[in-house]
This record gives structure tokens, sequence and C-alpha cells, in this order.
């Protein structure tokens, strides 16, 4: 019966995927780059961002010092400790300053009197509050040293019984952006594949576009890897934009030039690619966006916590911490930390590969066994 | 010939709610055959799975003589199919699209040819979303026409439509079986299934009640004995919005 009614005439062929792949690909990535959405999270956020760091990373920690309008202003000792670059000074009065040293905005106050003999002498007072003691310790370590060494010259002594000499290694300032700046790829990499894959998943299921698609012969994995494929495309302009800005504005560093360079664009594509199978499967869990978004939340903002893109995990409790470096996110910064701040190179981070793989392999499967077409 | 469409016991399940309840009917090529029937009778599931969106629970349906199961690819080759809503990137163009499904039917891309066909030559920078309903189911036709397939599928394509914008697709979808192409479509319009189908299916319940012309159909009622109480009328409001519309479109 099935044989009279298939009639030799038919020939099947199998349905070819590639141009279809690629065209598909390029309309992806066109419609993604149309999107004002994608443009604000996966652009302009992480361009503020990145800046709002990079300036944080560039202001050197610095001593307000006060100086009340009623003391004596006019001395060696407060012409010394004005000339230290490292110091601010702020003329008022009495009262206003004191207020200000309680408020934690200075770092302390320094009063001298004046004796009337001559040559002159001084009392010096130093104010700090216990509210800051590290500031207070440093200004009075540096007063200290002053008065020391304006005594020792008043006393006539040029060659005194002991010496210190400080060496100053040259050596790389380390600033926040150094730390910052992996932290804001890895951040921006998750949000894209995970927000950006949920939402639009669930926007082209439920307006029937991917179905649409799906009645022609192009198979449904061609479908779903040239999606992947079009948002990878755009997560590695993100980074190249991070990047670019740190290392042209920033000066971020990059240890090995041109091979940490490629060796950041591997890693930052290989946490996409297991960022990715989140987004699926978060996409296959989820039928519309208001239950979305509460799972999407729970997926990213404890990674952004908990994997020291915005402070690093060692600041964490030690209970905490075998969490927070084992996410996903933490083995992307890890590795690209690894190869920027720490100047190793890539083979020191395949333990990282190995584990986001792992996170990327498990969510590919669950993946598999929840996505829906509709 | 042989039938373009031969259907034989669907059933489709889910769960212990029967959706398609043991359906059978051919569809002869060439000809508009219309499923009609109200919400929920089963109309877009029996669509959907000889489109092979959906599997079947039992029975057996050719598409041009292919069995829907053993060879899907075969038949989403042969088909054109349009879903219920407007399914398309809101992000692309109209002509990009048309280029987009060239692609992944593997078919010469000519977007400009397929809008002519639609009458929508001067909407190809624009999106989808800036076209009226009428035209977004045009267009949503060219999609389906891009592969020359042999039988189209519509899903309520007039449902929302202005009486213009129906009348206009009702056009279309005449000169699309001209050019020898068999059309599936379904709809709860009566004057739809009337005026436009050469042959119609009747279903409710996930059942076909009959099979017919809707001629047939209103010889047999009349057969019987029905008499309706009319007063001849000899024109419906609708004429005269029409007559003072104008009856071709006048879309934007």
């Amino acid at each position: 019966m099935k044989e009279e009614a298939m009639q030799p005439k038919k020939h099947f062929r199998k349905p070819r995927q590639l141009r279809a792949y690629f065209t598909m690909m390029k309309y992806f990535f066109l419609a993604q780059t149309r999107n004002p959405a994608t443009f604000a999270f996966g652009f302009i956020f992480p361009v503020v961002f990145i800046s709002i760091f990079g300036l944080i990373g560039n202001s050197p920690q610095k001593l307000t010092v006060g100086l009340p309008t009623e003391s004596n202003q006019n001395n060696p000792i407060i012409t010394a400790v004005a000339k230290q670059s490292f110091v601010k000074t702020d003329k008022e009065d009495q009262t206003t300053l004191e207020n200000k040293l309680r408020q934690g905005k200075l770092s302390g106050i320094i009063t001298i009197q004046e004796t009337s003999q001559q040559p002159p002498k001084y009392n010096i007072t130093l104010t700090t509050s216990i509210g800051n003691p590290q500031e207070g310790a440093s200004l009075a370590s540096l007063v200290r040293g002053i008065v020391d060494q304006t005594n020792l010259h008043l006393a006539g002594v040029t060659n005194p019984a002991i010496s210190v000499t400080q060496n100053e290694l040259s050596g790389r300032q380390f600033r926040y952006i150094d730390f910052a700046l992996p932290g804001q790829i890895g951040f921006s990499l998750l949000s894209t594949a995970v927000f950006g894959t949920v939402f639009g998943l669930i926007f082209l299921k439920k307006s029937l576009v991917l179905k649409r698609m799906f009645a022609s012969p192009t198979k449904a994995i061609t479908i779903l890897l040239a999606q992947g494929s079009s948002r990878l495309i755009i997560a590695m302009l993100q980074t190249l934009l991070i990047l670019g800005i740190g290392i042209v504005v920033f000066k971020f560093y990059l240890p090995h030039g041109v091979i940490t360079f490629i060796e950041l664009l591997f890693l930052s594509a290989l946490g996409l690619i297991a960022f990715l199978g989140f987004g699926y499967f978060m996409a296959g869990l989820a039928n519309d966006e208001n239950s979305a978004g509460p799972l999407v939340n729970l997926i990213t903002l404890p990674q952004f916590l908990l994997s020291g893109t915005f402070f690093p995990t060692d600041n964490l409790p030690t209970w905490v911490q075998p969490v927070a470096n084992n996410l996903p996110l933490s083995y992307l910064n890890m590795a690209i930390r690894k190869i920027t701040t720490e100047g190793g190179d890539i083979t020191q981070t395949v333990p990282y590969i190995f584990g986001m793989l792992a996170w990327g392999a498990v969510m590919y499967i669950l993946a598999a066994r929840t996505f829906r077409w509709e | 010939m042989n039938d373009i469409i031969k259907v034989t016991n669907l059933i489709k399940k889910y769960g212990d709610f029967t959706a398609v309840d043991g359906i059978s009917f051919s569809v002869k090529p060439g000809e508009i055959f219309g499923i009609l029937g109200p919400n929920g009778a089963g109309k877009t599931t029996t669509l959907e799975i000889i489109e092979t969106l959906k599997p079947l629970t039992s029975g057996k349906v050719l598409v041009d003589d292919i069995d829907i199961t053993e060879h899907p690819w075969e038949v989403k080759r042969r088909i054109g199919v349009q879903l219920q809503s407007s399914a398309f990137y809101p992000e692309l163009t109209l002509v990009e699209l048309l280029d987009m499904f060239a692609a992944i039917y593997d078919v010469k891309s000519e977007p400009m040819k397929m809008l002519h066909e639609v009458e929508l030559e001067d909407k190809a920078k624009n999106y989808v979303k800036q076209l009226s309903g009428g035209q977004k189911q045009r267009f949503s036709i060219a999609t389906t026409l891009i592969n020359q397939p042999k039988v189209i599928f519509l899903d309520e394509p007039t449902t929302g439509l202005d009486p213009q914008a129906r009348i206009h697709l009702w056009d279309m979808v005449r000169k699309i079986k001209k050019n020898g192409v068999t059309i599936v479509l379904t709809t709860h319009y009566m004057d739809e299934a009337e005026q436009l189908c050469d042959r119609l299916a009747i279903m409710d319940h996930g059942k076909i009640i009959n099979i017919g012309t809707p001629k047939k159909f209103i010889e047999d009622l009349l057969a019987t004995g029905f008499k309706k109480e009319v007063k001849v009328e000899q024109a419906t409001l609708e004429d005269v919005f029409l007559h003072l519309t104008g009856r071709r479109l006048r879309e934007e």
C-alpha cells in the first residue's frame, strides 16, 4: 500500500543547512543591533561602568588636613606638611573643622601655638578621630617624622646615629581599574547571554517567529545555533569595546601585549558559550516574561555579587568562599585575572576553562530537556 | 489525479483531552479547501499536524503522496505555512525577511518579485509593525509562496481585518489558486467559506460533521424542507459600506 503511494520519481534529499545558518546568523545579528535594549545593556552600560571604575582607580589616597585659622599658619612644620604631594589642606575655623573631622571628611587637625620665646618654640596638637584610625595614624606618623627632623636640625645634629634609607622598587601601580575591567567583561557577557537569550527567545516563541521558521526545511538545531552565533558576535564586540576603552583611555595593563589580548578574546568566547547554556535552559523553564524575570535574577544576581565581579572574593566570609569560587562567572573572572593582573599565561587557566565547560555542559543537557518551540 | 492531501483517521490527544477525534478527508489538487468551525473545534491543531509542526497521536497523513511522519522534511519543502499571528522578526525589513526565508527554504532569493506578487513593493524597506492588518497578512502569504509550494495553509487569514482588506485578500487567494496552488484555509466566517471555498469540511468538537461544496450544503438543507424567513433584501449594510468607501482597497 505504501509502496504504491510512493512514486519512484520523487527523489528525497537531506535539507541543506549551511546557507540557512549563515543567512540567519547575519539577520539575527542585524536584528539585535537594531534593538535598543541590546544597545543599552550591551554597550552603553559597560561603557558607563568602566568609566566610573576607571575614574575611581585614578585618584590615589589623599590625607586631608585641617588647619584652623585661629592657629599659627606661618611656621616650618605646616610648610613641610603642606608640601607633601598626597596632602590636601583645609583652612577653616576650629569648630567647623572639628565637625568635619567627626563626619569623616578630614584625616586630622593640626593646631600650632607659638611661644613668645626667641627663637620661637611651637606646641603642636594633632587631633584625629577614632572613627578613622588609619588616616589618623598616617597623619600622626607624618607629623612626627617632620617634627623629629626639624628638632634634629634645630639642635644642629647633621649626622644622626641612626638613619633610614627607603628603597622604592620600580613597579606597576595597582589600580582599581585593573581589578574591575576583567569583572566588567564577565558581567556584560553573562548579561548578554542570559538576559538577551531568555527574553529574546521568549518573545520569539510567543510571537510564533520560531514556529514559523520551524515550518521550513531548516532544522531546529540550525536555527538555535544561528541564534547563539549571532549573540556570540555581539558579545565579542562588547568585549572589544570594554577592552578598547580600558586600554586606550584608562591604560589597562596587558602583561604580554597582543598575546594577552587574543587570550582574553578566547576566554570571553568560551565564557559566553557556557553562559548561553544558562540562557537556553531558563528560556525553556519560563513560559513568559513574568516568570522569566525572577528566574533570570536568581541566576545572575548571586553571580554578580559573589564571583569577584565588583570586589575580590577574599573579602567574603570563609563559608561562602567554596560557593563563590566555583560559580561559572567566578571561573571566567579568575581566568581573565590570571592572565592580566597576575601576568600568567593561558596554560595556568586550564582548571578554570574546564570549570566553565563543565557548567556549560550541564546547562546544555538541561536545556535540551526543557526547551519548547511555542 | 491523486489527492494532494489525504488524511485518514487522524487523532490528536493532549493527555485526556482529544483535540482531533478520528477525522478523515482529502483535498484535490488546485482547489480551495476550507475547514469551517467555531473556536476550539480543532481546526488549527489539524492544520499544524499536516504542516508537521505537531506530532499526531494516531492516523495517517499524506501530503503529495508523502507520509508526513516518515519524511517531514520533504513535506516542509513542498508546503507554505501561514500561522495565526504575524510571526516575523520585528527588527527586520520586508526585503530582509524574504531574503532570510529564501535561505531557510534553500531557494533563489527574489524579495522584490515576491513583494510584487502581493502588491507590497512600496513597503520593501518597512518593518512588519508598520504594516496594516491586511498588509501583514499579504506579506505573510508572500512568505508561504517563496518555495513555490504545491499547497499553502492559511490559518484564519481574514480574522480581524476590515471588509475592504478581506475582499482584497480573497482576490489574492483566488489569484494564487489560478497559478495552480492548492489552498487549505480555516475560518469561522460563513460568508468567507461560502464565497471563497470550493469545498468545505465543517468541524466541531474535534470531529468533521460533513464535507461538501457550499452549494451542495445549501441544497441539501433546502431539500429537507428548511425554509428561512426571508425578506428579500436588495442590498446589505455591508454593500452600502463598500459602495461608499470603494471596493478596492484604499489602504494608506
